[in-house]
């Protein structure tokens, strides 16, 4: 019996492969292919199962185009991942050079790590209401804290100016730990010797940074940046909770108008559509990030 | 022998099953049923109470209440019904009855019957306008459980250091300035209209000003147009916006429920359900009636009503039965609900409670609500079934009005463009 099994898989040797994935394949078609499969087909209809759905093809498409709230909370997006990203990856980046400089020459360096990870395992939305506290304008500590510099405090969360950025600075706070652990994982593979060379070559640390540490973490940080991305294109709860998108619709992004549309006016096709809007800007900086940047030859 | 004892005792062993059979096969049968609500404060609490009670006397019927989720509770009721997992009671706000009509059974028409009728539920107990506001296109969806509404919370060791009658809230648009002005001398937050500035609270405030300067309906009767682009419109707008600006009564984005609670605002305008807020608080307070700004002291409220959503086809009479025990159960003992939820009940018995009308929440504040309710005070929300829609086109640009990114004018114009675009398909 055992010869023949062994006999059968020489003769489909492709099989094996399979056999391997098919657990992942089957969770991944069930939870993720399926429902974005699903996704893209509501989007065709005007859904409404109590009344009978009706096929409108790309009307609600259409529709999502023409509608200002729409456009604008897709500015919004891209507003929010454009403060957000650099903002995320700078801090995880700065705190990871930290530690690595530190890591040395002082002690102690264990605990200011845990310190700096903390937030990444708070839940958005402990996040979202602290740092609503945070910035209220009669008791909050940021207010405060101007007053006792003698500046007045913006109204951070009522200013359109200032709600989207204050939403960034929380959102970096939160993750910045979990790219300082990349970061980190990535200065610790950069070779020593390069260092104690250009140490001899007399080059000072800017010099490092920009021809020793950037080219070598490049892997590390072209991953963060993908990751950052999508993550800042999927924003939902900290806006949520921290402004419900206003003042007006200043901070509705995306995946809040999502949300309304769909579980707020019931209005699911075209709510699925603008899903697939996001998964096709989604697609596209995840391929801009692997053909355009070169995180494909790093991988390999 | 030993054959008529064997069949002796095949007599006696059947007849003892006999006995016993019978008396395991009337032991009742327990009916479970699902109870959700979107209460999640005080009132998720007293909705509570009133549901161990009746699970206490109806040992036959297991509920399972499921309540605290606001945001998405109407997605929640729709998808469950869609699924085929509805629960067997569930609550809609009376304005949207018209959104989520489609996923209710019709009372008078479910597939068991009158489930007004099985429920023993008499329509006289009600307001009659009450109980006709859970009717739709012919059909009967709603139990009355409640009217809620705005009131103005004040602080009375606030009125004292301003040198005003602790015991005379403000009730007319002169009284109401001399009190603001004079708080606000004496270096505290004077009014917030709004509860915690979310821009629907804010909608809400607009709204009050709106009706008492009698602007009319928000929309036109057929709802084809918006009609709140008025002079009373604008003037309602100036005014909320003057609060936060022009007068220096409260400062834009300033959390009315915080400053109240901290003891820094004299008057609030907030919701019944800020009762044990306030009364745990520590701060000293009482409660007045809306007062009468621009000629009739209209509030803002909303009315909580029992509603039964679609059930799967097969659903066992005795599951309906028991739903609308329940059901009458809750409005049976809705003075719970008020004294310890803060809503006034809809049935005419209940607010008759001796202990109710001796309660704390009674005697402080619950009564002048009733009597607003009473008076036909209480302006009810917009009823269309893409009513969310229309209410976030207009509080958005409240708001921004609010903050000054825009003048009133503009808000008002940018709000009614973009709801008659909503009434049109857009």
């Amino acid at each position: 019996m055992r010869s023949k099994i062994r006999g059968f898989l020489y003769r489909h040797r492709g099989l094996e492969g399979i056999m391997y994935v098919l657990p992942f394949a089957a969770l991944w078609g069930i939870f993720l292919a399926w429902p974005v499969g699903y996704g893209i087909y509501l989007s065709l209809f005007e859904w409404s199962p109590m009344r009978g759905s009706r096929f409108v093809g790309l009307e609600n498409y259409i529709k999502l185009f023409g509608d200002a709230r729409f456009l604008n909370a897709l500015g919004n997006t891209f507003k929010f991942a454009g403060i957000a990203v650099p903002l995320i990856l700078g801090l995880g980046l700065v705190f990871a050079l930290m530690l690595w400089s530190w890591g040395r020459t002082r002690r102690g360096v264990g605990f200011v790590q845990a310190v700096l990870f903390f937030p990444y395992l708070l839940t958005v939305s402990t996040v979202a209401i602290t740092w609503k506290w945070m910035f209220d304008p009669d008791f909050g500590l940021v207010t405060h804290a101007f007053k006792a510099l003698k500046v007045p405090a913006p109204v951070f969360l009522t200013e359109p100016a200032w709600a989207l950025p204050a939403i960034a600075f929380a959102t970096a706070w939160w993750l910045a730990g979990y790219r300082m652990v990349v970061f980190q994982a990535g200065l610790g593979d950069i070779p020593q010797e390069l260092f104690e060379v250009a140490s001899i070559d007399g080059a000072r640390f800017r010099q490092k940074f920009l021809y020793i540490i950037l080219p070598l973490l490049k892997p590390a940080l072209l991953f963060s940046l993908v990751l950052t991305l999508i993550s800042a294109f999927r924003t939902f709860g900290q806006v949520l909770m921290m402004t419900e998108g206003g003042p007006g619709r200043s901070t509705e992004v995306l995946a809040l108008y999502l949300y309304r549309t769909g579980f707020e006016y019931f209005n699911i096709g075209k709510a699925a559509a603008s899903g697939v809007v996001l998964l096709v800007i989604m697609l596209i900086l995840t391929l801009i990030g692997v053909k355009l940047l070169g995180l494909k030859s790093e991988l390999e | 022998m030993r054959r008529i004892l064997t069949l002796v005792m095949g007599v006696v062993l059947v007849l003892v099953l006999g006995i016993v059979a019978p008396s395991g096969a009337t032991t009742p049968e327990v009916i479970k049923i699902e109870f959700n609500t979107l209460f999640h404060e005080a009132d998720a609490k007293a909705m509570e109470e009133i549901v161990t009670l009746f699970s206490q006397t109806h040992p036959n019927i297991q509920v399972e209440l499921v309540q605290g989720r606001w945001a998405q509770y109407y997605a929640e009721l729709r998808l469950s019904v869609i699924a085929g997992t509805p629960p067997q009671l569930g609550i809609c706000h009376v304005n949207k009855l018209v959104e989520v009509a489609d996923y209710l059974t019709a009372l008078e028409a479910s597939p068991v019957g009158d489930l007004i009728e099985i429920g023993g539920i008499n329509a006289a107990d009600f307001p009659e306008a009450t109980w006709k506001a859970g009717e739709l296109r012919g059909h009967h969806y709603l139990i009355p459980l409640d009217t809620h509404g705005w009131g103005l919370w004040y602080n009375k060791d606030i009125f004292a250091a301003a040198g005003l009658d602790p015991e005379r809230p403000p009730q007319t648009m002169s009284e109401f300035i001399k009190a603001a002005e004079a708080i606000k001398a004496a270096g505290y937050y004077a009014f917030h209209p709004a509860e915690d500035s979310l821009p629907r609270k804010l909608r809400r405030a607009w709204e009050i000003f709106f009706y008492q300067m009698g602007g009319g309906s928000l929309f036109d009767e057929g709802y084809t147009k918006a009609t709140f682009n008025n002079l009373e419109g604008l003037s309602a707008l100036q005014f909320l916006v003057d609060i936060f600006n022009d007068f220096g009564w409260n400062t834009v984005g300033g959390n009315g429920y915080n400053q109240f609670t901290a003891g820094r605002l004299g008057m609030l305008f907030a919701g019944n359900w800020f009762y044990p807020t306030a009364r745990d608080s520590g701060v000293n307070w009482g409660y007045a009636k809306v007062p009468n700004f621009f000629g009739t002291p209209y509030t803002w409220g909303a009315s909580h009503q029992l509603s039964v959503p679609l059930q799967p086809a097969g659903t066992s009479p005795a599951v309906y039965q028991a739903t609308m025990e329940l059901a009458r159960f809750v409005v049976e003992h809705s003075h719970i609900w008020t004294m310890s939820g803060g809503h006034i009940a809809a049935n005419r018995t209940a607010l008759e409670d001796p202990t109710l009308l001796a309660s704390d929440y009674w005697t402080r504040s619950g009564h002048l609500l009733n009597e607003m309710i009473q008076e036909g005070l209480v302006k009810f929300p917009i009823n269309h079934p893409r009513g969310s829609e229309l209410e976030s086109a207009i509080e958005t640009k409240i708001e921004l009005a609010v903050n000054g990114q825009i003048t009133p004018a503009e808000a008002l114009a940018q709000a009614e463009a973009e709801c008659n675009r909503i009434l049109q398909g857009g």
